[in-house]
């Protein structure tokens, strides 16, 4: 029964991708397209082509990071909505330190510039968190809010604080070009005795591997230490985990912070790996996506790297539709929201049964029969 | 007696691995009051749930006013005159009584315009006929958990149903609102309704009923008449085995004062203070019970004194030592172990672990880290012996505690307090909606913690457990502490009326 109802959930995350999939297919039929050949081109596209498949491994190390960030807080049931603009602030600090000094080694710059970029997101969730402690003034608004006035000041600064003085009367808007020791390093030189080469495998950096043993840290983190017991426990029942002597604002305190340090890393795969300056135009909603990324990993940070693969692979699948099937990218962006529609159906449809059954089992013991009663002693 | 109303023959409900009802036939005659007693797992609430249409019998058949019928649903039931009062109420506080009457089946004009007048007027009318005491135009949140019940009772009668079944109804319930209870219960049968009581509280089922039916283990053990039948008898057929109905209560020199409360104030909401000026001491090896109707403050001074609630006046002192002002993890470090009022709220997090729940308060201990990990080993065994020395029935302890019964999931609270030696024990409500086994299992450990030399301070609104268990026995009423009598000094009916407020004026030594 208790295995029965365990592969059941795991079996979600794939069955909602199935019906997503279903579901996108009436809109592919709807364009007068053949929703088979659209996946199967994708599929083509996506896995026989070494460019695609580092392309998706590029386009999944920002998700990781976001989908951990906005999982992290879910565990103590705060919705960090706000690893959008704690990811600007991160990227814009990552590359203050990154441009503005000169002639350090890369072992202390890059370290420095990760910092830095963890550090600004925290102070920048700061204001959310202490707001929610000491005031009650909900997360969800006050990250929101938080986001804009980090958009907005993100452009503030590029554009006339920091922008590049030799860019000036060209049409790019961005920083100066961040320090060599500063730049995240790429896997490609680990990469090319195997045979791979070409820009997207260059692409490819440090900070993948770095996402993924992260993940397995909070896994474990989360699962086998003492302050991971007392997040359950604030998440479960705060009112009986503060019975028990749990300080819950301070665990809701340093899970926000920890959530925000990582939501600052989101930017840094593109700034840092492969841009080398900050300019108007990096890559935006990673933060959202990464709400999406948490959705489908079930807060888990182990699920969270599938899940930001499945998310990469969307992504790199929907130019590929685009190019080849002649499907429009919109398309691809539906199929994500629906697929994220079918999530929360197929969780809150499992949650449900799971519950039931629970029940049932749960009247065994009550309902003491002899057999019972002989056992239970 | 008057004519059938319902007869079960036979009836079976398997689940898998158990037979949660095993042949029950059960008789009920028009115009009684029909108990069902039995311990929690007995198959009360299975019986309930076929009768009710919510499950479909295996084998059996169920006939209504002697014509053979198939419950479906509850909304056949309903058809046929069966209604039913749930242990835990389904009303939106917001709402006035009313509107919560009328939901789901609300009368409207044209275009779902409701006829808000008429259904008050039919509530009202419902009241008047049945003698119940209630506003139809009152909020429903603003109503006292007794008048809610009230509610719940004129939903299932505004229904149409001639026979209620009542699924433990004064298990939220203090003494004077269960008077009152009965009271309208007897109004409904004088007027020829039908009520099926569930309970496992003997007296209360000596009290109320005409017939009671006992099931052990699904079984009907027998169906005998209230009348001459005393509790001693009811309890050896519920348990299957005689029941020391009284507790022996060895007499215990008190050691020195533990816990010494002085002149404790504590905010509540708006300007009242929820507890005013309230003093007592409870020394080593004695229990000291507070007796009171509930919402007197109770819960709020034991919060207060487990460091769950601000304190704003006064003196809070645990082995001589000031903890007005110290967090709950400084008070329970000090060896103040709490049995909270509800263990769903404050207790237990249900979707844990049995284990995890065993160690909730204690994680922090030497013998359950590694540093900052969890020292699994340590706690497996720690758990394995608590579940055997408590006999807590659980087949797997990486199993969700809300998997457990009620028993057992309190069970889990009191061997999680228990541990590590506590010289103080707050314990609120502790045998609160246990069957007599797990009743008497706790209160033997509470006798036994007195031995042992605690200090305990039990709060409860069950008069018979704090007058049978009590050292001392203090009442609250309005927030304070309005008397305090020695053991043997005061009877229930005396407690009673100090718990209303009326028995102020005599010689009590108030704090």
């Amino acid at each position: 029964m208790k295995h029965r109802l365990l592969v059941l959930q795991m079996a979600t995350p794939v069955l909602a991708i199935l019906f997503g999939m279903l579901s996108a297919s009436v809109i592919i039929l709807a364009i007068g397209r053949n929703p088979l050949d659209v996946y199967a081109v994708m599929v083509r596209f996506n896995l026989t082509r070494t460019d695609s498949l580092f392309s998706i491994l590029f386009k999944t190390t920002p998700l990781i990071f976001a989908g951990l960030a906005v999982a992290l807080s879910f565990r103590v049931s705060l919705f960090n909505i706000g690893v959008e603009g704690q990811y600007y602030i991160g990227a814009f600090c990552a590359a203050l330190v990154g441009f503005s000094l000169r002639g350090l080694p890369a072992v202390l710059h890059l370290p420095l510039a990760l910092l830095a970029a963890a550090g600004g997101a925290m102070v920048w969730a700061l204001v959310p968190i202490v707001l929610k402690l000491r005031r009650g003034a909900h997360e969800v608004i006050t990250t929101i809010m938080m986001n804009y006035i980090a958009s907005a000041l993100l452009l503030y600064l590029i554009n006339d604080v920091f922008r590049d003085p030799t860019q000036i009367g060209t049409p790019r808007v961005r920083t100066p070009l961040v320090a060599a020791a500063a730049r995240v390093p790429s896997l490609g030189p680990l990469l090319a005795p195997l045979g791979l080469h070409g820009s997207d495998v260059e692409k490819l950096n440090l900070l993948l591997p770095v996402g993924i043993v992260i993940a397995v840290v909070l896994a474990y983190f989360l699962s086998r230490t003492r302050f991971g017991y007392e997040v359950r426990a604030v998440a479960f029942n705060p009112l009986a985990a503060e019975a028990a002597g749990i300080p819950n604002a301070r665990v809701q305190f340093g899970m926000f912070m920890l959530s925000a340090g990582i939501a600052g890393l989101v930017g840094l795969n593109d700034i840092l790996g492969f841009f080398g300056y900050l300019d108007i135009d990096f890559p935006k909603g990673l933060g959202f996506l990464g709400i999406s990324v948490a959705l489908l990993a079930k807060n888990n940070p182990l699920g969270v790297i599938p899940a930001a693969l499945l998310f990469g692979f969307l992504d790199r699948g929907a130019a590929g539709v685009q190019f080849f099937a002649r499907v429009p990218k919109e398309i691809i962006v539906i199929l994500q929201a629906l697929i994220i529609l079918a999530i929360v159906v197929a969780y809150e449809l499992l949650t449900r049964y799971v519950r039931t059954q629970r029940k049932r089992e749960a009247e065994l013991p009550v309902t003491a029969t002899p057999a019972a009663e002989a056992t239970g002693r | 007696m008057s004519d059938l109303f319902i007869e079960l023959q036979g009836i079976t409900k398997r689940f898998p691995g158990v037979v949660a009802n095993d042949r029950v036939d059960l008789t009920v005659h028009r115009g009684e009051i029909h108990a069902i007693v039995g311990e929690n797992g007995a198959g009360k609430s299975t019986l309930m749930r076929v009768l009710y249409g919510l499950y479909q019998p295996d084998e059996g058949t169920i006939a209504v006013k002697g014509h053979a019928v198939t419950i479906e649903s509850p909304r056949r039931a309903l058809e046929l005159g069966i209604g039913m009062v749930h242990q835990h109420f389904m009303l939106i506080p917001v709402f006035t009584v009313a509107e919560n009457v009328i939901l789901g089946s609300e009368p409207v004009w044209g275009f779902g315009r409701l006829r808000m007048r008429e259904a008050q007027q039919r509530v009202a009318e419902l009241c008047r006929q049945y003698g119940f005491v209630l506003d139809p135009t009152a909020e429903v949140g603003s109503l006292s958990v007794g008048e809610q019940q009230r509610v719940e009772i004129i939903k299932v009668l505004y229904r149409g149903a001639e026979l209620l079944i009542l699924d433990e109804p004064t298990a939220v319930l203090v003494p004077q609102e269960v008077d009152e209870l009965f009271n309208n219960l007897r109004q409904l049968v004088a007027q020829g309704k039908t009520v099926i009581f569930i309970s496992h509280k003997l007296d209360e089922v000596l009290a109320i009923s005409d017939q009671i039916t006992v099931l052990r283990r699904g079984r009907v053990v027998g169906t005998v008449p209230a009348a001459g039948t005393t509790k001693a008898q009811l309890a050896e057929m519920m348990v299957g085995r005689p029941v020391l109905v009284e507790l022996a209560h060895p007499p215990v020199e008190p050691g020195p004062v533990r816990l010494d409360v002085r002149q404790v104030r504590v905010p509540g909401r708006g300007t009242r203070p929820a507890v005013r000026d309230v003093s007592f001491a409870v020394g080593a090896g004695e229990i000291y019970g507070i007796a009171g109707v509930e919402g007197n403050g109770q819960t709020e001074l034991v919060e207060a004194l487990v460091g769950l609630r601000r304190i704003t006046g006064g003196q809070l002192l645990i082995d001589g030592r000031d903890v007005t002002h110290a967090t709950a993890r400084a008070i329970r470090l000090m060896g103040v172990a709490h049995i909270p009022e509800d263990r769903h709220r404050r207790g237990i997090a249900l979707p844990m672990a049995v284990w995890e729940n065993m160690i909730l308060g204690h994680h922090t201990r030497e013998e359950f880290t590694h540093g900052a990990l969890l020292n699994r080993p340590g706690i497996r065994g720690f758990v394995r012996r608590r579940v055997g020395d408590y006999d807590i029935r659980v087949a797997d302890v990486e199993a969700p505690v809300l998997a457990l019964s009620g028993g057992n999931q309190q069970k889990v609270v009191v061997a999680r307090e228990f541990s590590f030696a506590p010289q103080v024990l707050v314990a609120a409500q502790p045998t609160r909606g246990l069957d007599i086994g797990a009743t008497e299992f706790v209160m033997r450990q509470l006798l036994a913690a007195r031995s042992s030399g605690m200090a305990v301070l039990l709060v409860s609104a069950n008069l018979e457990e704090i007058l049978s268990l009590s050292d001392r026995v203090g009442v609250m009423y309005g927030g304070a502490l309005v008397a305090e009598f020695a053991r043997g000094e005061v009877s229930a009916a005396e407690l009673g009326l100090y718990m209303t407020g009326a028995g102020r004026t005599g010689e009590a030594r108030a704090g």
